[in-house]
């Protein structure tokens, strides 16, 4: 396709911001993007034609950013350049200005492969440029409703704008995702036989307890979580696909996850079992682009989890856990994690409202908090901050966690002095942001850590590894 | 004491955090020695609309409510005698919708509501999302037959309702129903009039989602105490701590009113 002048000025438009917003120090990773699209609305159009080796994309409602990156550590083992759109920076303008990043001035590509993690009511627009040649599509799930519209058209929207020629690796286990592959020539699934944590029942928040293909309730054999499982649909005969890649043998050992998958075992250091599902998306992708499977072992053992995803803090008073939270099912896996070490907890739980967060939180309601209620013994303290405070402290009543628990402190120094006060030893401690509160946080975190005078729990580990 | 809450088609009706509706009631309910049964009912179970004490219908996505009608239709009839003689309804944006006249889709074609409500629908140009605070009209909020009681309803310190809506149908009331009150922020029934929401008997419909009931103890309490009037003679209603719920109300009633 012939460049047009418009081309060329989007191009070097975007790269002189990208070296301004460098030089002054300021971290805007849509704005190279924004106006280079602004100037060429084509532009991703043109860059994505330089990806020879093929454009990878990775879309779904939870955990693109983890497969991404998992995905990234295999490339990088692997010794294969990519260009990357790296921080979730997921739209339009974010895409177009990791394509802009990744081109010279004279318009040519350094790199051969792209790997793009896009929103998924980004997809539509997305393709209409771009004709990736794999796409991973991890689940859905209810997220942010009043950015997308209702689930059904989101998933609607992603199904009908994916070009038929694109090979696709999908979930086995999530009906929502799975059907995307009928009819579909070049399909690959991944999925999980089982793991501790499942259950032939559910007692969840789930999407999709109907049929997608014809609305008969689904069956299910065996749920792992939300509505993830080993279902069949008697409407039909749609039923979870026979995964190429299966995951079996899943358990968790002291914050490390292991499985097999035939006959290689994986120890990563991931929490959380909806981890897994990330690291198999990856590991299906790296296989269909035929990496060597040992490069595929290391790059996925050698990870290291992304900033906010069950991120560990050594702090003078304890070790805290921080991850982010933005919808129900995310939420639930966080809650089992955390209930399943065992120990007293510590909470801070933080929801904002603004844009990136999501402006509706009635989503909190269909959190299974009742489970910390449950437990309600074990928790000690739970610290309420963000623009809705109140409203979190209140859903934790309703689930029967008592008043004389609850704090609410907008402040985050603040807060967090009072998650760590007279902290006791087997007291394990997790702080649990939207968006919007998740970079504040971790700032505060860090800084203490860092005047500590203490080392990430992950990097000590490595350098104990490395002297011993 | 127990109370009948049925929750109607939870599986289909189950946007925004409806059931923390039925969290807060029965929570409610359970905090003043009242036992609260919950009924969980959907397509084709029987239902004994009489027997009911409070019966709860939640939103649902275009898809899903096409469904519901057709099933709710042939349970009118029994449905409206139990309305007529003071079942304690709560209907949620799309339940509201379907218990009006007709939805009038983009197209022009009329999908049939039952009736019960004189409200109709209307397809909107634009969805209407947003946070919404309701400022209460007293009369709406007061028990019919006993006057003592909507001055207690009145007297409580919350003058307000808040929520969140999402919706684009825009409803518009008859002659004869009253909304529950004025818009202060948000758009509230259609954007237009200032009005949210409706109350026919003891049936009230509205868009407000966020979940409702949680955060308008006070609304929640006029719910439970309709329902126990029906059954017989009236006993009070225990006051409960409602400091974590009035902060709850009080923080966004503030914080949007500051915008306004």
């Amino acid at each position: 396709m012939k460049r047009t002048w418009r081309f060329w000025v989007a191009l070097w438009a975007g790269k002189i911001i990208t070296i301004a917003l460098l030089v002054t120090g300021k971290k805007g990773t849509t704005l190279p993007g924004k106006i280079a699209n602004w100037i060429d609305p084509e532009i991703m159009r043109h860059l994505s034609m330089a990806y020879t080796d093929g454009i990878i994309m990775v879309t779904g409602t939870n955990g693109k950013t983890t497969t991404a990156n998992l995905l990234a550590s295999i490339f990088r083992e692997a010794g294969q350049g990519f260009a990357f759109n790296q921080a979730g920076a997921n739209l339009v303008t974010g895409i177009a200005g990791a394509l802009i990043q990744n081109t010279r001035w004279n318009g040519l590509s350094r790199a051969s492969l792209a790997l793009l993690e896009v929103d998924e009511a980004t997809v539509p627009k997305f393709c209409e440029q771009v004709s990736p040649s794999l796409a991973i599509v991890t689940n859905f799930f209810r997220d942010q409703l009043d950015r997308y519209g209702e689930l059904d058209t989101t998933v609607r929207m992603v199904r009908e704008s994916l070009p038929k020629e694109t090979v696709l690796v999908l979930n086995a286990d999530d009906p929502l995702v799975a059907q995307f592959g009928t009819n579909y020539a070049n399909v690959v699934y991944y999925g999980v036989e089982r793991t501790p944590d499942s259950r032939s029942e559910s007692l969840e928040t789930r999407e999709a307890r109907f049929c997608p293909a014809c609305g008969t309730e689904l069956e299910y054999v065996l749920f792992h979580y939300g509505q993830l499982g080993i279902f069949n649909c008697l409407g039909c005969g749609f039923h979870r696909p026979e995964p190429e890649i299966l995951a079996q043998d899943v358990r968790s050992e002291e914050g490390l996850l292991l499985f097999r998958v035939g006959v290689t075992s994986f120890t990563l250091s991931l929490q959380g079992y909806y981890n897994l599902y990330n690291a198999l998306a990856a590991f299906t992708a790296a296989r269909h682009l035929r990496l060597n499977d040992s490069l595929i072992h290391k790059g996925l053992q050698g990870f290291v989890p992304q900033a906010g995803r069950m991120e560990r803090f050594n702090l003078p008073e304890g070790e805290i856990t921080l991850t982010l939270v933005k919808n129900p099912t995310g939420f639930d896996q966080v809650i089992q994690t955390m209930l399943g070490a065992n120990k007293p907890l510590r909470i801070l739980i933080g929801i904002n409202d603004l844009a990136a967060d999501g402006r509706d939180i009635s989503w909190l309601w269909d959190v299974n908090f009742e489970r910390l209620g449950t437990h309600e013994a074990r928790i000690h303290r739970v610290i309420c901050t963000g623009l809705r405070a109140e409203d979190i402290a209140l859903r934790l009543k309703y689930a029967g966690v008592s008043g004389e628990k609850l704090v609410i402190e907008h402040m985050l120094p603040e807060a967090l002095i009072r998650l760590q006060a007279s902290r006791e030893d087997d007291e394990i401690a997790f702080i649990l942001p939207t968006y919007t509160l998740l970079f504040p946080l971790r700032k505060i975190l860090e800084e203490q850590q860092g005047k500590a005078g203490l080392l990430h729990p992950k990097a000590q580990d490595s350098r104990e590894e490395a002297s011993a | 004491m127990k109370l009948n809450i049925c929750h109607l088609y939870p599986d289909l009706l189950d946007l925004y955090g409806d059931r923390g509706n039925i969290l807060a009631l029965a929570a409610r309910c359970r905090w003043r020695g009242i036992e609260p049964l919950i009924q969980q009912a959907s397509l084709g179970d029987d239902l004994d609309f009489r027997g009911m004490d409070i019966l709860f219908l939640g939103g649902g996505s275009d898809r899903e409510q096409g469904l519901l009608v057709r099933d709710l239709m042939r349970r009118e009839e029994e449905l409206r005698r139990a309305i007529e003689e003071g079942l304690v309804v709560l209907s949620i944006c799309g339940g509201y919708q379907m218990l009006g006249e007709y939805y009038q889709m983009a197209s022009g074609e009329k999908i049939q509501g039952l009736g019960i409500l004189d409200v109709w629908t209307i397809a909107g140009a634009k969805r209407l999302i947003g946070n919404v605070v309701v400022e209460i009209d007293e009369r709406v909020l007061s028990v019919d037959s006993d006057q003592s009681i909507g001055m207690r309803a009145s007297a409580s310190k919350l003058k307000t309702l808040v929520g969140f809506e999402n919706h684009s149908g825009k409803t518009y009331l008859g002659e004869g129903v009253s909304p529950l009150g004025k818009v202060l922020f948000g758009n509230g029934n259609n954007g237009d009039d200032r009005a949210e929401g409706v109350r026919y008997r003891n049936v009230f419909g509205t868009y407000l989602h966020g979940p409702l009931l949680p955060k308008n103890p006070h609304f929640a309490d006029l719910l439970l105490e309709l329902a126990i009037q029906r059954r017989g003679p009236l006993t009070r209603l225990v006051e409960l701590d409602d400091h974590m719920e009035e902060l709850a109300h009080q923080a966004m009633v503030k914080r949007l009113l500051k915008q306004a």
